[in-house]
């Protein structure tokens, strides 16, 4: 079964639609990227997908169960989320910031047990955080901040985790390092991984599955390799692009007026299909 | 601070402060205008008939009064807390959605209308003026749901409306008061202690302490929203329930505490963020704390009220200004310093 | 249990504790002494001050405010609080039989509060020149000194009679009694101010307002044509020097007939705004600034 699926899902802040109609499911234990150009609706989808929004229409159902069924609480056992915005709360240890994750089994009077001890110190240390614990969340370089608050998604115990865009801001060791946790994540605990990612490279790499948004509702999902070709990369980004293959999938790399190679993308052709 | 907080740390502070709020409570009630002498107090008791001021004193004025600027400390600090959590705002104080001038509104409603019963030990201004405060929250609430989901912004703007149309209303029943019952209204709001029958210090320490405790349970929540709504929602926390309880028991303590000594400013602003620059913003914490540090505040800045233009009595708010303003100060200046609270 | 329900728990029961213990008590009168045993009075207002010392009861005064300066022995009495704030302590301190208080909030507000100590109060309301009367006789029985208050009484009423009998007769003079100047604030028809300008033989050049000292605006300056202006001295500088500036202050309203003919006075305010034994002298001072022909002679 899979463990999200979405049905004719429609959203939109005023009249414009921002998701059109859209429907996909994402299997259990598998690691989905979701990429589009801005204002596709990357992370409205997200929104929608840990409740944060509510669909004008269509439906969401999580682990065999509609959205609207799940309390926060309940919803809190099944999805995991970590935002790109970082707020600014630097009084908290990095220790603490993921415990947060286990607030709501905490006892009584409000203390944490030794079992939320344990998931808590096991996160850290798959992120690599265990020697930050107990410094400042301020202290932290942002690549190091990043790591804590996927520690604090591992540490909620969820099948499923969603993030918008985890590595923007990232130098390209940290982006590889949070891939490679991620992928972990999904390898060694069985979870499954949505993450929005502008980077469609590193997302070839390594999800399983793409999810490709285009403006007004067109989309397209599949393996990489089908979902990411040169023609699709170009419609709906909007971009020229030189594409090579790297082994099993491909890499785009865009090239503007004044790039240096730009001679080397092929001429246009004027009859390429639409992606849908 | 680097390291969690257990429950053990916690009972140990709380023991600790307690026992300082103790200590400090007795020695500000042997400090007065008159000097008393502690032998005297408990030597006559035991004779009828004899007039003993000393006892009197220390036992009917001072003891009320010291145990009155403890409750309101307490609740002033303890709202403040919570309302800097809400809002996300570190200026917000208990006053700030408009509790201010609705207890304003209610006393001067009360002194102009002349009533004179005391109801069970409650004046008629302290019962206007709860009422006035109370009221004024749930409309600020009620005006700040229906600018949607998008609440502190909506709560403050509502706020500051409210505020706005009722100071108005307040100065225009000032101006058609009598002298005295104008003079009676500033006094009232600028802030003061007086002796209060023990059985309405009896059921409003048991309020306040109700309330905070209140905010106790909910702590772990608060810290979650710290981070955000939709971080803590998806954390697990309703965050719609949790902000309504602290919401309303936040303004439930300013309200009582309000309608006993008038408006107190800065002991909801400026504990908080000592209490938080000391031990970290753990509310679990913070919360405890900043009423045993609000209670030793309004405690040690009453003392002083009494006896520093003696035989005239400064109202608190004047003393918890003075030396709450410079405060204020500093801690404005080493916040923008911190890329923090301010830069977002 | 879960905390909520200890929480609730705690709350009944503390709050039951506390109307057990508490909502029993009465209120304690441990010191009620006959009126013929009060030997230690303590007097929260200036006019109660000269109350007291007119009724003969100046040795038993153990204590008054910063502001009780007349008679000049007052002066010299401890001082327990200012008129606005009486020092409860300091009042306990001294152990009075009874405290004398006037009506107005704060000072009911004190009351009630020593009389929940135990202390005995006398509350009384003077706002107009009846009240003062009630007011003598009831401090007089109060302190069984009924013999001196009739006295004072009946010597008052007669000097008013005898001066509304001279001067309260022919024209009513317009005046305009000032009471403070930023604003400009004026007693109006409803104050015991108003009545002794009328037993003084003048009539109140504002007409009747909500207020009872109404803040007014040039226009009503203008408007009220008063003959003669009365100010009551306000500050240290010297009576004189107040003259002056008086006179320099209203020369604007240049076409108000009290400016023209210079009839603007500057009077010791306390005979008049105190409501006090010194009623007569006040009014006396008033009926001087309305019909100084009058008092040519007795100069």
């Amino acid at each position: 079964m899979n463990i999200i699926e979405v049905t004719k899902l429609n959203f939109g802040y005023s009249k414009s639609p921002v998701l059109d109609d859209l429907s996909f499911e994402v299997e259990r234990g598998s690691f989905l990227a979701i990429a589009g150009p801005n204002g596709a609706g990357k992370s409205t989808l997200l929104n929608l997908l840990c409740a944060a929004l509510k669909p004008k229409s269509g439906t969401i159902r999580i682990d065999g169960s509609s959205i609207k069924s799940y309390n926060t609480k309940a919803l809190a056992e099944k999805v995991a989320v970590v935002r790109q915005e970082f707020v600014p709360v630097f009084g908290f240890s990095v220790f603490d910031t993921v415990m947060m994750a286990r607030t709501t089994y905490f006892g009584q009077m409000g203390f944490e047990s030794r079992t939320d001890r344990k998931i808590v110190n096991e996160a850290l240390e798959a992120t690599d955080t265990a020697q930050f614990s107990s410094r400042l969340l301020g202290n932290l370089s942002g690549g190091e901040r990043q790591r804590v608050f996927i520690a604090r998604a591992l540490a909620q115990n969820t099948a499923i985790l969603l993030l918008d865009e985890p590595t923007s801001f990232l130098d390209l060791k940290h982006q590889v390092g949070i891939y490679d946790l991620l992928k972990a994540a999904q390898l060694e605990k069985a979870k499954t991984v949505v993450a929005v990612t502008h980077d469609i490279n590193l997302a070839a790499q390594y999800a399983d599955v793409v999810l490709l948004l285009a403006d007004r509702g067109d989309y397209l999902q599949g393996p990489a390799r089908d979902v990411f070709s040169t023609k699709h990369i170009e419609k709906v980004f909007g971009i020229r692009t030189f594409t090579a293959n790297v082994g099993r999938e491909k890499f785009f790399l865009p090239l503007g007026k004044f790039a240096k190679d730009k001679q080397i993308i092929p001429p246009q052709n004027p009859n390429s299909e639409h992606p849908k | 601070m680097n390291k969690s907080l257990t429950a053990k740390k916690l009972i140990v502070t709380i023991v600790l402060a307690l026992a300082l709020l103790v200590v400090v409570m007795f020695l500000c009630s042997l400090i007065g205008t008159e000097s008393i002498s502690l032998k005297k107090v408990f030597s006559s008791k035991a004779l009828q008939g004899s007039v003993n001021p000393d006892y009197e004193i220390f036992v009917r004025v001072r003891l009320p009064r010291i145990i009155l600027a403890a409750i309101v400390g307490a609740a002033l600090a303890c709202a403040g807390v919570v309302f800097q959590a809400i809002l996300r705002n570190p200026l917000a104080d208990p006053y700030i959605l408009g509790i201010s001038s609705g207890a304003g509104l209610g006393a001067i409603i009360a002194v102009l209308s002349g009533l004179n019963w005391v109801f069970w030990g409650w004046s008629p201004i302290a019962v206007f003026a709860f009422t006035g405060a109370m009221g004024t929250i749930w409309l600020v609430w009620f005006i700040g749901r229906l600018t949607g989901k998008s609440h502190i912004t909506g709560l403050l703007l509502a706020g500051v409306v409210v505020n706005a149309f009722f100071s108005a209303v307040i100065m225009f029943l000032t101006s058609v008061a009598k002298s005295e019952q104008v003079h009676s209204t500033i006094f009232w709001l600028m802030g003061n202690m007086a002796e209060e029958d023990f059985f309405v210090l009896w059921l409003s320490a048991g309020s306040v302490v109700a309330g905070i405790l209140t905010l106790f349970y909910i702590s772990p929540q608060l810290n979650a929203i710290s981070f955000g709504r939709d971080d803590a929602r998806n954390m697990g926390v309703n965050v719609t329930a949790i902000q309504t309880i602290a919401f309303a028991a936040a303004a439930f303590i300013t309200a009582v505490a309000v309608s006993l000594s008038g408006l107190i400013g800065f002991v909801g602003l400026i504990v908080p963020h000592g209490v938080r620059l000391v031990f970290g913003p753990d509310h679990r914490q913070m919360l405890p704390l900043s009423g045993i540090v609000g209670a030793i505040f309004l405690v040690a800045a009453d003392t002083l009220a009494r006896i520093i233009v003696a035989p005239a009595q400064l109202p608190v708010g004047v003393v918890t200004a003075i030396v709450g303003g410079p405060f204020f100060l500093v801690l404005l200046i080493k916040y923008t310093h911190k890329v923090g609270w301010l830069s977002k | 249990m879960n905390k909520w329900w200890w929480l609730l728990l705690i709350i009944l029961g503390w709050s039951c504790a506390g109307f057990a213990i508490f909502a029993t008590r009465q209120d304690q009168s441990t010191h009620i002494t006959a009126p013929d045993n009060i030997n230690r009075i303590v007097s929260t207002a200036p006019s109660l001050t000269e109350i007291l010392f007119s009724l003969g009861l100046g040795d038993k005064i153990i204590g008054v405010t910063l502001q009780c300066n007349y008679p000049p022995a007052a002066a010299k009495k401890p001082k327990l609080g200012t008129f606005w704030q009486p020092n409860i302590e300091a009042v306990i301190a001294a152990r009075p039989d009874l405290v004398v208080t006037l009506g107005f909030d704060q000072q009911r507000n004190i009351a009630h509060r020593l009389k929940r100590i135990g202390y005995k109060c006398l509350t009384v309301n003077i706002e107009k020149v009846g009240d003062f009367f009630n007011a003598v006789e009831k401090i007089a029985t109060a302190t069984g000194s009924r013999q001196q208050a009739d006295e004072l009484v009946s010597s008052i009423r007669k000097k008013l009679d005898n001066l509304s009998a001279s001067a309260g007769t022919g024209d009513k003079v317009r005046v305009l009694y000032v009471v403070q100047r930023e604003p400009l604030r004026v007693a109006g028809r409803d104050t015991f101010v108003n009545e002794m300008i009328e037993l003084a033989g003048g009539e109140n050049a504002i007409a009747p307002t909500v207020h009872k000292y109404p803040p007014i605006g040039s226009e009503q300056v203008y408007a009220c044509n008063a003959e003669v202006i009365i100010e009551a001295a306000m500050g240290q500088k010297q009576t004189a020097q107040q003259q002056e500036d008086a006179l320099r202050y209203w020369s604007r309203f240049k076409n108000t007939p009290a400016v023209i003919n210079k009839r603007i006075y500057v009077i010791d305010g306390d005979t008049v705004s105190r409501l006090g034994p010194r009623l007569y002298e006040g009014t006396e001072t008033i009926a001087r600034c309305l019909r100084p022909e009058l008092f040519k002679n007795k100069k």
